[in-house]
């Protein structure tokens, strides 16, 4: 017997593994993205929301992915394929690097130095820093991925790619969160103190945050840029981050579909009301108006209690 | 090494130039039931802050089994068999029961570093025996119809036992019970009692605050009392109990009846 949000799940799996074939290109589109802005939206619910580290610079990872990938490609004339793990190896180097110092910071005060790394950033972009990012304008003319003389051209094949991408990266959230790594961020997340006095490295476990979300930014970024075959700064400046770190209260912390919902709200809602212009912002601002005023922990919180059935014998 | 398995040499914590703790020394003997009482305020949790790391004293020595432990960080303490309990309840209260009990297991948990992206076989088995472990003391402590409860929804003598649980899961050699019987009634007192009899048993040696002079009195092995950040007296539980400056202590000088 299955119980509700399995059905649930199931459901969604098929409806989105049969999407290409009954919409649009535009649509298909809107749906790729929304599957690439959830791996980025549950990269950062690790740091967020499971860690609860106060990380507004998540776009950043996001955007070194997408450059690492675009560089490669167009500037080094690399094919896409042996940019992947790079795209994920270096926003990875670079969140141990930079958030090392910082990672002691009480929560506001980290708040304000991860959108500052996120400004050095765009800076360096739009500055076109050793000739390589093409400063305002972004790289263009990114290739397609190619295996064995087979091009994956279409955006239903983009589409599938994301889909993967969307795959792994939710079975990593779920060996995460049954691991002593993901309940040791929750222990830090709850009370530090208690967390230490049962041996939980603070440092480590954050570290560890920043880093895997790090990785799985980068290669929803490198994706982002093959889908567009372009990159530019604006898609990765502080907005786009603050999108994210909204995306995962709004939806609820640690809670995976809360952090699809939110997404989906943040994301697709705006794209179908686009024919309202800039009105439809409205509905992105209301959401997290009344999310946090009516449902302060996300609009469907996460449930602990995820434990082995065998000890679920005397509960009645 | 010598016989006690920690020893605190003349151990001083100032906070802005006020004086917490003065010079204080004490030797607790492995597998003992360690008692420390006096009034409110004298220090005495500020000196369990001070052995587990989340103060580090400005002069003295804390040597557990002879090494110098001081400054270390708290989740070093815990790696090193030191768990404690809080005198106010540090829950991690949204996560169930079983989740808290398995906060203890971190430590003792093999999991590899690429074990949270990637498992393997081996991961599994770990899991599979720390949530076992959860299981026992969940019976243990009489906890198993409460494993899916968020801890935070509970009473406050059940999340009393959650606390003891989860600093056991960790399998420490020293247990540091910040009043553990605050709050507690009669019968949850006596059951108390027991369960930290049984846990000496086990071969765990304790450190108590408490302020229940009952069981204070008839759970430890040797006492030490604390005013103002300094010892005013130590010895056999009946030795304290009628150790005059003690009375003076708790009840002032101008009392005349000594006894409760």
């Amino acid at each position: 017997m299955m119980n509700k949000t399995s059905m649930i799940a199931l459901v969604l799996l098929l409806i989105s593994g049969v999407y290409p074939f009954f919409v649009d290109s535009a649509w298909l589109a809107i749906g790729t993205t929304f599957l690439v802005f959830s791996c980025v939206a549950f990269s950062q619910d690790i740091i967020l929301g499971r860690a609860g580290v106060f990380h507004m610079g998540h776009a950043m990872f996001f955007g070194l992915g997408a450059y690492t990938t675009a560089i490669m490609n167009v500037q080094f004339g690399l094919p896409i394929l042996a940019s992947w793990a790079p795209a994920v190896l270096i926003p990875m180097f670079v969140a141990f690097v930079l958030a090392g110092p910082i990672i002691h910071l009480r929560g506001d005060y980290l708040l304000v130095a991860t959108i500052g790394f996120n400004i050095i950033f765009i800076q360096v972009l739009e500055n076109d820093v050793f000739g390589l990012t093409g400063g305002p304008n972004g790289i263009f003319g990114i290739d397609v991925v190619r295996l064995f003389g087979f091009e994956f051209a279409s955006q239903t094949y983009m589409y599938y790619m994301a889909f993967i991408l969307l795959g792994i990266t939710l079975f990593i959230m779920r060996t995460l969160d049954r691991s002593k790594f993901g309940r040791a961020m929750f222990y830090i997340n709850k009370d530090e103190i208690a967390a230490q006095s049962m041996g939980v490295s603070v440092r480590y476990y954050k570290l560890y945050a920043f880093i895997i979300g790090a990785g799985i930014a980068g290669a929803a970024g490198s994706m982002f840029s093959v889908q567009y075959s372009a990159v530019s700064p604006e898609a990765f400046d502080v907005t786009q981050s603050i999108m994210f770190f909204t995306i995962v209260l709004v939806g609820g912390s640690a809670s995976l579909p809360g952090v699809l919902i939110g997404t989906f709200i943040m994301f697709v809602l705006p794209e179908v009301f686009r024919e309202f212009e800039t009105a439809r912002y409205l509905v992105f601002g209301l959401a997290m108006i009344l999310t946090m005023i009516l449902r302060p922990r996300g609009i469907w919180p996460v449930r602990f209690g995820n434990i082995p059935n065998f000890l679920k014998k005397d509960v009645k | 090494m010598s016989e006690y398995i920690l020893e605190i040499k003349n151990v001083t914590k100032m906070f802005h130039g006020l004086v917490a703790i003065n010079d204080l020394s004490m030797k607790v003997k492995k597998g003992q039931i360690y008692g420390i009482i006096g009034p409110n305020g004298a220090g005495k949790t500020t000196l369990f802050n001070c052995i587990t790391g989340i103060y580090t004293p400005e002069m003295g020595q804390i040597l557990w089994k002879g090494k110098e432990i001081k400054g270390t960080t708290p989740y070093k303490i815990a790696e090193l068999g030191i768990l404690r309990t809080f005198q106010t309840i540090r829950l991690f209260a949204e996560m169930s029961v079983a989740e808290n009990i398995m906060s203890g297991r971190h430590i003792k948990s093999k999991q590899k570093w690429y074990n949270g992206v990637i498992p393997t076989p081996a991961y599994f088995k770990d899991e599979k025996e720390q949530w076992m472990k959860v299981g026992e003391l969940m019976e243990f402590f009489n906890l198993s119809q409460y494993a899916t409860t968020p801890a935070g929804d509970l009473s406050y003598g059940v999340q009393r036992r959650i606390e003891m649980a989860r600093a056991l899961a960790a399998e420490p050699e020293l247990l540091i019970l910040d009043e553990p019987a605050a709050g507690l009634n009669e019968h949850e007192t006596q059951e108390l009692t027991d369960t930290i009899r049984k846990i000496q048993a086990m071969g765990v040696t304790i450190m108590m605050i408490e302020h229940d002079m009952e069981m204070v009195m008839s759970l430890s092995e040797y006492i030490t009392v604390i005013n103002f950040g300094a010892k005013i007296s130590e010895g056999l539980p009946s030795f304290v109990q009628d150790d005059p400056v003690v009375v003076e202590a708790y009840i002032g000088s101008d009392e005349e009846d000594e006894h409760e």
